[in-house]
């Protein structure tokens, strides 16, 4: 174990393997379908139970606690919900935008919920994560920021994106101690304005390198010839620019990822991420072409090297070792906002 | 039996106590940091994986971690000993045979499920809601359509009369004929016909040009009618709606352009299906009126004309030819009743 007084810097492992992972969630895949889908609240806790005593940080695992009737519960809410608002819009556009209103009233309260929820259900050296937000700051921060976003043409989304994760990450604790968040908004926007440069230069040089064909098919078109031979640039054109929408999504995560953990401290104690985008691309992409090519069967293949990079990519200082953390007497939550985020991923970060 | 070298954790603090795990009677034994005894019966062991962690957890929540392999393996030990087994849905997880029986029993059965146990779900539930929920679905439709896609109709009011007369006048399939309105457009996309569900059918200008024969436009409608009466409109949300939400549910965290595509794909065989029924409704109904279905045969011929063949399983109506060899073959089998008739 670490005994040195400096401070020295230890990263989360993560030991499940693909094959493994594989066997439970075909198993838990098939038992949801035969109970047409009431086992996946216990499917959830399995698989959760796989992922976090698999991570390890300094030689102990995580260890999750859901309780699977009432991740149940909060599925049956979360899935009533969403029916509801699935099929309003095909009834009536004024039906569904009632919809959409309510939904926006309580999707705040259900992911401030799922978020007391999910850092309740999770343990470290028999200590529990907590999170401390009140439901009011869930409002600002989950409806009153994005409603501004939207009404400025998305140009505050790095801002509403930074207060999301100032909320998370500043009321979050593990046991007593609390987790701070420093990244400022700019470094937010700084970090979305890197990204997209990237994105449109990158848009730029595909553009540039096909022009000499496409040139020439406009050619070909006004001289009334047909071209066969100058459409496979076209094509290859049209390949590249999805290529490159595929490939620009781990960019986004990486920088995301790197700025949410390298201004985040439990304590006193500095956490780091370091993703390198290269990497995250390679994983993305061949999962995505492995997941296709397998009709799906590579999905839990790619989850664990997913989650074993990103995972792997966050360490922490951990001084004088971690012994002296001391738990929190917390209420049970209700999973009720558990189920629904479930349902509608939001999160980009861990 | 050698005692079991373990991380203890209290569940008040996060310092790691350096203990043994023993086993006398029914009864555990920790000893070193920490000492103390607990029958088993109050212990939960964490579920077998092969992640080289286990945990054995005490009642009021503190726990023992192994991860020392050796020290894994005498824990196994110790677990059979005590009689400790694993649950039957672990033993699954562990086992590739088992696993491997569960990847084509989940084909098997999400085959099954959506090639008949939706489909009959899906009708079983459209048939049970009212007429108004469905003629409720499309609310605006119209609106929409009329907006993009038609402008009005430049029949006479003669020739729409005549068609609209001549349809009301047929006898339908069964009693409960659906309520409809006939409304003629001229068509920006085209020559076709369309039934939305609020229950108008739409028939182009276009389509009234292109046959040669009323007979043929009787068949279209009769085409139409069958989508209402059928509840393909209901059926049809519903059948796509569950059809998304599994694949959201498989793909979603994958990528949503992934879990987009299945959905799509999956769809058109419901679709084809819906076209079938109503085909087989339309030539019901002009048998039933003595109409012949080879006018709706070379209507099909001459739409094909106008586009080229494609394939039939990324089509969202059935091939022509098919279409147009059911009619054909029915319009024998009609024949040859009716002449057994005689």
């Amino acid at each position: 174990m670490q005994t040195n007084t400096n401070s020295s810097k230890v990263s989360l492992s993560f030991t499940g393997t693909g094959g493994e992972y594989f066997r439970i969630w075909i198993v838990n895949l098939l038992l949801t379908i035969v109970t047409l889908g009431i086992y996946s609240a216990w499917a959830k806790v399995r698989r959760n139970h796989y992922f976090y005593s698999s991570t390890q940080l300094a030689g102990a695992s995580f260890e999750y606690h859901g309780n699977p009737i009432a991740i149940l519960k909060g599925r049956i809410v979360a899935f009533v919900f969403v029916t509801l608002y699935h099929f309003a819009f095909k009834f009536s556009t004024g039906f569904g935008f009632l919809m959409l209103i309510a939904l926006s009233a309580v999707m705040p309260w259900l992911l401030w919920k799922s978020l007391q929820f999910k850092l309740y259900n999770s343990s470290f050296r028999g200590v529990r994560f907590g999170f401390r937000g009140t439901a009011k700051q869930a409002y600002i921060n989950y409806l009153m920021w994005p409603f501004f976003a939207l009404i400025s043409l998305y140009t505050l989304v790095p801002l509403v994106h930074q207060r999301i994760k100032q909320f998370q990450h500043n009321e979050s604790r593990f046991g007593t101690t609390h987790f701070s968040f420093d990244a400022k908004i700019s470094r937010f926007y700084l970090n979305y304005l890197i990204g997209f440069s990237i994105f449109i230069a990158g848009i730029i040089v595909i553009c540039l390198a096909f022009s000499a064909p496409i040139a020439a098919v406009i050619a070909a078109k006004q001289a009334g010839q047909f071209a066969p031979h100058l459409i496979v640039g076209l094509i290859g054109l049209v390949f590249s620019l999805y290529f490159w929408l595929f490939a620009i999504v781990p960019l986004f995560l990486s920088l995301i990822q790197n700025l949410i953990w390298n201004h985040t401290k439990l304590g006193n104690r500095q956490m780091y991420s370091h993703m390198k985008w290269g990497r995250v691309t390679f994983i993305y992409l061949t999962n995505l072409l492995a997941i296709v090519c397998t009709l799906g069967l590579f999905i839990p293949f790619a989850q664990i090297r997913m989650m074993r990079y990103r995972l792997e990519s966050i360490s922490i200082e951990i001084g004088d070792g971690l012994d002296q953390f001391v738990a929190d007497e917390a209420a049970q939550v209700s999973a009720t906002g558990e189920g629904m985020a479930d349902l509608l991923d939001f999160d980009l970060s861990l | 039996m050698m005692p079991v070298a373990a991380n203890y954790f209290d569940g008040r603090t996060s310092r790691a106590h350096h203990v043994y795990l023993e086993v006398v009677g029914q009864i555990a034994q920790l000893t070193g940091d920490v000492q103390l005894e607990c029958p088993l019966d109050q212990l939960r062991v964490s579920e077998r994986t092969s992640n080289k962690v286990r945990k054995v957890t005490f009642s009021d929540g503190a726990y023992l971690e192994v991860s020392d392999p050796e020290m894994l393996a005498a824990l196994a030990n110790l677990l059979s000993a005590t009689g400790h087994s694993d649950s039957l849905i672990v033993r699954m997880q562990q086992s590739w045979r088992a696993t491997l029986i569960a990847v084509v029993s989940t084909v098997v059965l999400i085959s099954l499920l959506y090639v008949y146990a939706l489909p009959a779900a899906a009708k079983i539930v459209a048939f049970a809601l009212p007429e108004k929920v469905e003629r409720a679905l499309g609310d605006g439709a119209l609106t929409f359509l009329d907006e993009h896609f038609f402008s009005p109709t430049k029949l006479s009011v003669e020739r729409q009369n005549e068609l609209s007369t001549r349809f009301a006048r047929l006898r339908p399939v069964e009693d409960d004929s659906p309520a409809y309105r006939l409304l003629f457009r001229k068509s920006k996309i085209g020559p076709n016909a369309l039934a939305l569900p609020s229950g108008e059918i739409i028939l182009t200008d276009e389509l009234v040009n292109l046959s040669h024969n009323d007979d043929a436009i009787m068949g279209v409608l009769a085409h139409e009618l069958g989508h209402l009466h059928e509840r393909h409109l209901s059926r049809r949300v519903i059948q796509s709606s569950a059809v998304a939400a599994v694949a959201v549910a498989l793909f979603g965290d994958v990528s949503t352009a992934v879990a987009s595509l299945p959905p799509l794909l999956l769809d058109l065989k419901y679709s084809r299906d819906a076209e079938r029924e109503a085909d087989a409704y339309a030539l019901a109904m002009m048998e039933k009126n003595g109409i012949s279905s080879s006018a709706l045969a070379d209507l099909f011929a001459d739409l094909e004309k106008n586009h080229s063949a494609s394939n039939p399983y990324l089509s969202s109506h059935p091939s022509s030819a098919e279409r147009i060899m059911f009619l054909r073959k029915g319009d024998q089998d009609g024949s040859r009743l009716n002449k057994a008739a005689q």
